[in-house]
């Protein structure tokens, strides 16, 4: 499988947000254009979380940095990490989420969504998000359509390559600054490691704290993100995991189908010994306290509280036949 | 001239039966959410519409039982009274020859039962509980992707109860439509009791519920005599 991934240097970024509007400009999604339609934020976040039209928002956060003028003004990616096990695809039910071949990203197919919601469950960073009114799951798809048509090219970050228009996701293809890059994973985290290392050497602004994301993250993900700040300041969990719940999830479906079919050939194996059988029609006379063969005459039993030829002292119990009801 | 006994009412069948239906009917539909193959094959509207159904279908699922239980306190008294009625020799005899018997019904001979075969105990009190999970489980699924955000840790887990309880629903679902309906060659004519008029021949009590047959018919009240058709 090709190995592809999105590169995004937070230090790069303006937090202009052309990537937000390029992916909904490319994938038909809407904004609400209603007078004072998105509820405020009170940030410079817009949308404030992911939603069902809203498939990647630019994470703002302001941190003291502990010097006299400025802050440390974080500008994090929030979309699909695209996993390299994606815990999303292995509970979607429907095979809905599946691993795209060509890429390694996690792709959606719409038609065969059912809108369970599974995935927004399994996924350790909170991105599915359902569209009430297509009763469909919504997330970034890694432009896979874009990608098709002009082939995944490599991307020679720093060196003015052009990227070819329809080989590039719609956000990275629509970042000023060349925040975001897209190519080859192991050519990304190249990328992600000289800027990591460029970022602690500044001699003048020096950031201790940088580091690369999605490299190690859940055994790796196809976003790979340089990030100038700790972590936590960028909306991201600093360890993802995945619930275990979902490893047993994936165990259901086999164990049921096991159960089921042990359950069928046990009882298929019951009914070819049952077959031929022949019940014996019975009576019970209540006033002689005693039931019958029809067939045969045979008292078959004879209450205790009743004395006789085939209740003595034991009564009941031995009145009661070895063979009863059957042959 | 036949003897009957009357052994459920016409509220415990109609519960019954509903629910058996709902039953049947959410596990076809949720076949269509648990596998991709069988969801693949439609296109994604009727899929939806099956995943709907699944929802109302659960609704009815539990909606009914508790009517009932509601509207017959005393049935379900008795019930559980004899569902956790003390285990007797005869009852203990059944569990142990139950799988030879199953196995080989002309060679093993089952001891009389009261109302309640103690094996049914089991089995319904699997039923029971697998029916709790399932519904429980299947309110918090319903409720947290339709009405509000649940903890998505919470929602996994409701959703493996949901799956852990369709296993035992399903494996022991399926034994007792293999009981109930009479398929097993000693259980002809047990599908008619509960779908039908509710009532069993005095042969076929005697044979299955001795104790209680005879007890039965030692009281006389619930006894019915139909002539024989020609």
């Amino acid at each position: 499988m090709a190995d592809y991934a999105i590169f995004f240097d937070s230090s790069k970024c303006t937090a202009c947000k052309g990537c937000q509007v390029a992916c909904k400009c490319w994938n038909q999604l809407p904004s609400p254009l209603g007078l004072n339609a998105n509820k405020p934020t009170h940030s410079y976040q817009s949308p404030l979380d992911l939603n069902g039209d809203t498939r990647i928002i630019i994470h703002f956060e302001e941190n003291d940095n502990d010097k006299l003028w400025g802050v440390n003004w974080s500008f994090g990616r929030r979309s699909c990490m695209h996993c390299y096990d994606p815990a999303c695809a292995s509970v979607c039910p429907s095979g809905a989420l599946a691993v795209d071949g060509e890429t390694g990203f996690v792709r959606v197919s719409e038609s065969k969504c059912i809108g369970c919601k599974y995935c927004k469950s399994a996924c350790p960073f909170d991105v599915p998000r359902y569209h009430g009114a297509q009763s469909k799951i919504n997330k970034c798809t890694g432009c896979l359509d874009r990608i098709a048509n002009g082939g995944p090219v490599s991307i020679n970050g720093g060196t003015g390559q052009t990227q070819a228009q329809f080989s590039v996701p719609a956000c990275v293809h629509s970042c000023p600054p060349g925040a975001l890059k897209f190519g080859p994973r192991d050519e990304m985290l190249r990328l992600a490691h000289e800027r990591v290392a460029y970022l602690k050497a500044h001699e003048i602004d020096p950031s201790p704290h940088a580091s690369v994301y999605g490299e190690d993250q859940l055994n790796g993900t196809h976003v790979v993100m340089v990030l100038k700040y700790p972590v936590e300041t960028y909306g991201l969990p600093a360890n993802p995991q995945v619930n275990p719940l979902t490893g047993l999830l994936g165990l259901m479906k086999p164990l049921t189908g096991l159960a089921a079919a042990a359950t069928v050939a046990g009882l298929g194996i019951s009914f070819l010994t049952g077959l031929g059988y022949k019940r014996d029609k019975m009576h019970y006379d209540e006033k002689k306290h005693e039931q019958v063969d029809l067939d045969t005459g045979e008292v078959l039993w004879r209450s205790d509280a009743v004395p006789g030829p085939a209740g003595d002292e034991d009564g009941e119990k031995d009145a009661r036949p070895a063979k009863k009801g059957g042959k | 001239m036949t003897r009957y006994i009357k052994r459920h009412t016409l509220q415990t069948r109609i519960t019954h039966d509903v629910t058996v239906i709902a039953c049947i009917l959410l596990a076809i539909s949720g076949l269509f959410v648990f596998v991709p193959a069988l969801n693949n094959l439609l296109p994604s509207s009727a899929t939806f519409a099956i995943r709907m159904a699944h929802r109302v279908l659960g609704i009815v699922f539990i909606a009914v039982p508790l009517i009932s239980a509601i509207l017959a306190p005393k049935g379900v008294k008795h019930l559980l009274s004899n569902y956790f009625a003390r285990w007797d020799k005869d009852d203990v005899t059944f569990i142990k020859r139950f799988l030879p018997y199953m196995l080989g019904p002309k060679r093993v001979h089952m001891p009389d039962q009261h109302e309640v075969k103690s094996g049914q105990r089991l089995a319904d009190g699997v039923l029971f509980l697998a029916g709790f999970l399932i519904a429980i489980s299947g309110v918090f699924l319903l409720v947290g992707t339709t009405f509000v955000t649940l903890d998505a840790g919470l929602m996994l887990f409701m959703r493996l109860a949901h799956d852990v309880a369709f296993v035992l629903f399903a494996v022991f679902g399926i034994a007792h439509i293999y009981l109930g309906a009479g398929v097993f060659q000693p259980y002809r004519r047990m599908g008619k009791t509960m779908f039908g008029n509710g009532m069993i021949s005095e042969s076929d009590a005697l044979y299955h519920w001795g104790h209680w047959a005879r007890e039965t018919i030692e009281k006389g009240d619930k006894v019915v005599e139909v002539e024989d058709k020609k």
